[in-house]
């Protein structure tokens, strides 16, 4: 039966190829919308999330500044800085970050040859660099041994490298930062455009030993080795608020200052700042968008089922008066349907994700979105469409059941 | 379904007291008004009356398409009033056979396959199926026309197809409404000795006919006029 009933919906489909053609386009291109907009929608939030992260994933990063006004009098709002004493004991006493760095900051004159620029000078140390999360493209990162022996060696970012040394710049050239020589040992791979940046991008930056840059330009304020900002990352972004909690507290005692004060030790993340974007918002709106065409599709085979139903009552009048059951009737003219809906959504899946693996392999400039292909797309996709089949085969079906074989049949 | 024995037994059509009547737009319109009528197997009747005397009326009820409003109906013998639509389904399948004025072969099917088509319904096998209606077509002389289209072939084979679809599923009830109504008349004698050819063969066989000259000729006539029975007997 089933069988007999798709043959019959090609059949008719075949019979009227031009009204076919314009009700299924509807489909299709709302079950392509789907996957395409849905696509997209998922690709945008993965490039925020890439733009967001490029400087390190699920990172917060914690500096000193005053005590509050809430805190303290207005005349004794203290200037505050974390020494190397303040990471260690965060490195101690902290549960939930699985990794905490350290990174003190300079903006310095650096020379190579006949080239001379501002850059932005960050000494680190290895656990910095992993939370950074970027490796090199050739040479080697900053060792511990780099560190502990104050060596005076540096790693340069894309764009630093291209400014500085030029095309001919090479590994183990001689920079100088601030007058003092430096070694080049390694080039980081290039990160591109941040979303969430401090300063320079890493690409403009050269990172050095942290431990060089305390001993070369220490503060004059203090002969304790500052650090210009604490990074820690955390395993799972959900321990964002309660790390923040964690980490104040213990860095507040270190300073002797209230672990309310948030002047005191400010701590932000690009997670705060992604996790504001209307992403889930804009995903929903794309879903509900794309998924309005493919109901005006479905309204389109309705329109056609029901002519279908209407033009083809004396055959429903026969097929009652040879023995067709009213639930035979409607088997037919819901497989039928159900049949032009496959057909509709397979043409349009195959669309969808043609589009979607189209712009993943054209050229796009960085951040663009591209639309994600998953499974989980492309069946919700069916999904969608399977539902908007049932709703418009449900009433034309009914319709063809209802039909009262004698009146059809009469001839008088 | 009917045992054998009541088969025999009992008349095919067994009409007591039957009334239909019709509710169109607030005026009720009595279309039978009191029907006796028993057909026994085996027998070949026609049905004549002008038109509005109930002929259709009639065939409808007596092939189960339709409830009459009042009376008794029993088809073999059992009574068909009340039975669920599905149930009355499958009651048309099995023991009726149509065969109408215009035909009614579905244009997108094959010969063979509107042939097949009662036995669709009644979950008999593809194979079974072919089979069988290539049978049937045999019978009716159009072995060779299985797989054309209805559109493919002329007016007088397409009214056989329709009978050897009538036949396919070997009704205890062939119903004819005006079958040489739309074929000229060399065709209509054709297909009415194709009817006559199908009673000599045991089937009990009801023609619904403006036609004096099928009249004449059915062993048995009846005539309707405004919803009653107004003559019964042989021409």
């Amino acid at each position: 039966m089933i069988r007999e009933a798709v043959v019959q919906a090609l059949r008719l489909l075949w019979a009227h190829r031009m009204r076919s053609l314009l009700t299924t386009f509807g489909l299709v291109w709302g079950t392509a919308s789907v996957i395409f907009l849905v696509g997209w929608g998922e690709g945008a939030r993965l490039t925020m999330e890439d733009g967001f992260f490029r400087a390190g994933r699920n990172m917060g990063e914690v500096w000193a500044g005053k005590v509050g006004e809430d805190f303290s009098p207005a005349v004794d709002r203290r200037f505050l800085w974390f020494g190397m004493q303040d990471v260690e004991a965060l490195r101690q006493r902290a549960r939930l970050p699985d990794l905490v760095g350290a990174e003190a900051w300079e903006m310095l004159p650096a020379t190579f040859g006949q080239r001379a620029l501002n850059l932005d000078v960050r000494g680190m140390d290895p656990e910095a660099v992993a939370i950074r999360g970027v490796g090199v493209t050739a040479g080697r990162t900053l060792s511990a041994a780099d560190v502990q022996r104050r060596r005076r060696v540096a790693l340069l970012g894309e764009k630093a490298r291209r400014r500085l040394l030029g095309p001919e710049g090479r590994l183990g050239d001689r920079i100088r930062i601030a007058g003092k020589p430096f070694e080049v040992i390694g080039f980081l791979e290039p990160v591109g455009t941040q979303l969430s940046r401090d300063r320079m991008e890493i690409d403009d930056q050269v990172w050095v030993p942290i431990t060089t840059v305390q001993l070369n330009w220490p503060s004059w304020w203090t002969d304790d080795a500052v650090v210009t900002k604490v990074i820690y990352r955390i395993p799972d972004p959900r321990l964002l608020d309660a790390s923040k909690l964690e980490v104040r507290a213990i860095l507040a005692d270190q300073l002797g200052v209230d672990s309310d004060d948030t002047e005191a030790v400010g701590i932000w993340s690009a997670l705060d700042r992604l996790n504001q974007l209307p992403t889930q918002q804009s995903r929903g709106m794309l879903f509900i968008l794309a998924a309005t065409t493919l109901l005006v599709g479905g309204i389109g085979v309705l329109n056609m089922m029901l002519d279908a139903v209407h033009e083809r009552r004396p055959e429903i009048g026969v097929r009652l008066a040879v023995g067709a059951r009213r639930r035979d009737i409607i088997a037919q003219f819901f497989v039928e349907t159900a049949t032009i809906c496959g057909l509709g959504g397979i043409v349009g899946a195959i669309l969808g994700v043609g589009a979607c693996l189209l712009l993943a392999h054209l050229p796009m400039p960085d951040l663009v979105p591209i639309p994600v292909l998953r499974p989980g797309i492309v069946v919700t996709a069916l999904v969608v469409l399977a539902v908007v089949g049932v709703a418009s085969g449900v009433v034309p079906a009914w319709r063809a059941a209802r039909v009262d074989p004698a009146l059809t049949l009469r001839m008088d | 379904m009917t045992s054998p024995a009541a088969r025999t037994a009992a008349p095919v059509i067994d009409l007591e007291g039957l009334h239909k009547s019709y509710d169109t737009g607030g005026a009720q319109v009595h279309a039978l008004r009191g029907i006796d009528l028993r057909i026994d197997r085996g027998e070949l009747v026609s049905v004549m009356g002008p038109s509005g005397s109930g002929k259709t009326t009639l065939m409808e009820i007596v092939g189960c398409l339709s409830e009459p409003t009042q009376g008794r109906f029993l088809l073999n013998g059992r009574d068909v009033r009340g039975i669920e639509p599905d149930a009355l389904a499958a009651v048309r399948g099995e023991e009726i056979g149509f065969v109408f004025q215009s035909f009614n072969l579905l244009p997108r099917l094959s010969v063979a396959e509107n042939v097949e088509l009662p036995l669709s319904y009644r979950g008999v096998s593809r194979r079974e199926r072919r089979e069988r209606a290539l049978e049937a077509l045999a019978r009716v002389g159009l072995a060779h026309r299985g797989r054309h289209r209805p559109s493919e072939i002329s007016g007088g084979e397409r009214q056989r197809a329709a009978v050897a679809r009538a036949l396919v599923n070997e009704p205890s009830l062939l119903l004819a409404d005006e079958p040489t109504g739309n074929l000229d008349t060399a065709t209509g004698d054709e297909i009415l000795a194709l009817l006559f050819a199908t009673h000599a063969e045991g089937n009990t066989v009801v023609i619904v006919t403006h036609d004096p000259h099928i009249g004449k000729r059915a062993p048995r006539r009846l005539t309707l006029r405004d919803g009653l029975l107004d003559g019964d007997g042989s021409p």
